[in-house]
């Protein structure tokens, strides 16, 4: 049973269709790629997935249960953990308690008005580790808005990583950042995905990203799948070709 | 705890060391206090700025006098009384209004304290209409007690449901609870796709928030020995309002401070001049332009600053 899966999702905006009868499924353990022009629809399978947008039609699953249109925080706690295209970090917190309270959402005790000293010595130890991960331990007593766009971007990815998701959902990881710190990040996150078995969607657009980590890609175009598979597969599909590379052949 | 213990005992000495009528200005600083620091875990703690904390004020201190009065219990069990109906009032305010954000959320928090202020004069029979209630009584117990009958008895009172509260609040800022009230004032999208439901949240902080509001204002009753419409109009929640800005929003204290500072600077130039009201308007511009910390972020960075060049 696939982890995720959508079945013919779709939505509109006013007259546009911007997606159209998608659907995808993601494998545990699976690392997939979604990927495709600008306005292919991506973000929007995106928001779809984690609840920010209500689908028109179609559903949404996951682990066997049917999650769409729930609300957004319900879904996070089935286990998804999502990053923002413009990246979305507390600023003026430090990147250590930016990370602890990302940790603290999965604690069941995070009501607690009073001491909580266990509750947050508990989500400390989860959100060191995932600093640690991300490799940002030298920043972690920083303000967020003080670490650079890239390390910003990675702290992003720490506090997703500390909410112990099932299913990570990055939305264009790299965008924003320049050729080398695009580097340094695919570096780290490839450590930290080959590391775990921890299944991801990934957005993006950068290709050379998308093939140094996606096990499986799907290809968007004005709503629509138009391939889907391995990535050399995709990369030798003619129809990808022409709607993404180009080509007019 | 050091530096909480040092205020609690100064506080407790202070009737020992002032004259009389100073202390009755005291007694009204220290309950605006408390109602300016309560407003703050809204506006400084989850930045839901609420123009009609009027409403938890006046609620406070009109179910406190009414049951003085009517039931003639014992003052401290009337106050507690207050707490719990203004608590209970606050939910479904705190409900509707956290459905909406920014300038909606101040409108309509706006809307239910004019509300309030309004059936004061719909109730005439009940509430006194414009007259207020007046004569309302210090009865004395449980168990006999009558010391917060005298001047100094209800000073160590406010005072100590002033400290009490500021633990009470400090602990909750501190807590887990508290960390997401952070995360919702630094980015609450980001908090609610991280799996916390920030409505429940904000509703949980705006009835904690009525709660102390209504103990200021239960105190005020019992200390005024009358209730006066203007306590629910919206003069009041904005008064309340610059007293947290001016203090230092998101520190507690600064809007203790910043009350007590504006009801010294009432009682002063309101001997001098009618229109002391034009001073509190060009301190508050001074503020929002020069020290938009406000006054106990000022200090801070002082001592901040002092502490780098020595």
């Amino acid at each position: 049973m696939p982890l995720l899966e959508c079945r013919g999702l779709v939505r509109r905006f006013g007259a546009l269709v911007a997606v159209d009868g998608v659907s995808l499924a993601i494998e545990p353990g699976e690392i997939r790629a979604v990927i495709g022009p600008n306005g292919a629809g991506k973000s929007t399978v995106f928001n779809l997935i984690t609840s920010t947008l209500k689908p028109h039609a179609g559903e949404v699953f996951f682990a066997g249960e049917e999650i769409t249109g729930l609300p957004v925080h319900r879904v996070a706690q089935k286990g998804i953990a999502r990053t923002f295209q413009r990246c979305h970090v507390f600023p003026a917190l430090s990147a250590r308690e930016n990370v602890r309270i990302a940790a603290q959402a999965r604690d069941v005790r995070r009501w607690r008005f009073f001491g909580g000293r266990t509750v947050v010595a508990a989500s400390l130890a989860v959100a060191d580790e995932a600093l640690e991960q991300l490799r940002l331990t030298r920043h972690a007593g920083m303000r967020a808005d003080m670490l650079s766009h890239g390390d910003q971007r990675l702290l992003e990815v720490a506090m997703a990583l500390a909410q112990k998701p099932r299913l990570l959902m990055l939305d264009e990881p790299t965008q924003g950042l320049s050729i080398e710190e695009t580097d340094r990040a695919v570096q780290t996150l490839r450590g930290m995905l080959k590391k775990g078995d921890l299944s991801v969607l990934l957005v993006e657009h950068d290709m050379e990203v998308v093939f140094k980590l996606a096990d499986s890609i799907t290809v968007l175009h004005r709503g629509r799948v138009i391939a889907d598979g391995a990535p050399d597969v995709v990369k030798t599909n003619v129809e990808v070709r022409r709607a993404y590379l180009g080509e007019s052949g | 705890m050091i530096r909480f213990g040092i205020v609690a005992i100064v506080g407790a000495l202070v009737p020992f060391a002032v004259p009389q009528y100073a202390l009755t200005v005291i007694v009204a600083a220290l309950i605006f206090g408390l109602f300016a620091m309560s407003l703050d875990l809204m506006v400084g703690y989850c930045r839901l700025f609420s123009f009609g904390h009027a409403a938890a004020y006046g609620l406070g201190a009109y179910s406190a006098g009414l049951i003085l009065i009517h039931w003639k219990l014992p003052l401290l069990i009337g106050i507690a009384l207050a707490v719990g109906i203004t608590v209970l009032v606050a939910i479904p305010i705190a409900w509707i209004c956290t459905r909406s954000t920014g300038v909606s959320f101040a409108m309509l928090t706006l809307a239910f304290a004019q509300l309030g202020y309004a059936m004061l004069f719909r109730f005439r029979d009940f509430t006194g209409g414009s007259d207020g209630i007046a004569g309302i009584p210090r009865p004395p117990g449980p168990f006999g007690m009558d010391w917060f009958q005298a001047r100094n008895g209800y000073y160590f009172l406010v005072l100590g449901c002033l400290l009490g509260s500021y633990l009470l609040c400090r602990a909750i800022v501190r807590s887990p609870f508290g960390a997401v009230l952070a995360g919702i004032r630094e980015n609450e999208a980001k908090t609610v796709a991280l799996g916390y439901n920030t409505r429940a949240y904000k509703i949980t902080t705006v009835v904690l928030s009525y709660g102390f509001g209504g103990l200021a204002g239960a105190l005020y009753a019992g200390f005024a020995g009358y209730a006066s419409p203007e306590l629910f109009f919206w003069l009041t929640s904005g008064h309340v309002l610059v007293m947290v800005v001016v203090g230092g929003a998101g520190t507690l204290v600064g809007p203790i401070l910043g009350a007590v500072f504006f009801v010294f600077l009432e009682h002063q130039l309101s001997q001098v001049t009618d229109l002391w009201p034009l001073a509190f308007g060009a301190i508050f511009m001074a503020f929002v332009l020069l020290a938009p910390q406000g006054i106990w972020g000022f200090l801070a960075r002082v001592r901040k600053d002092s502490n780098a060049a020595a």
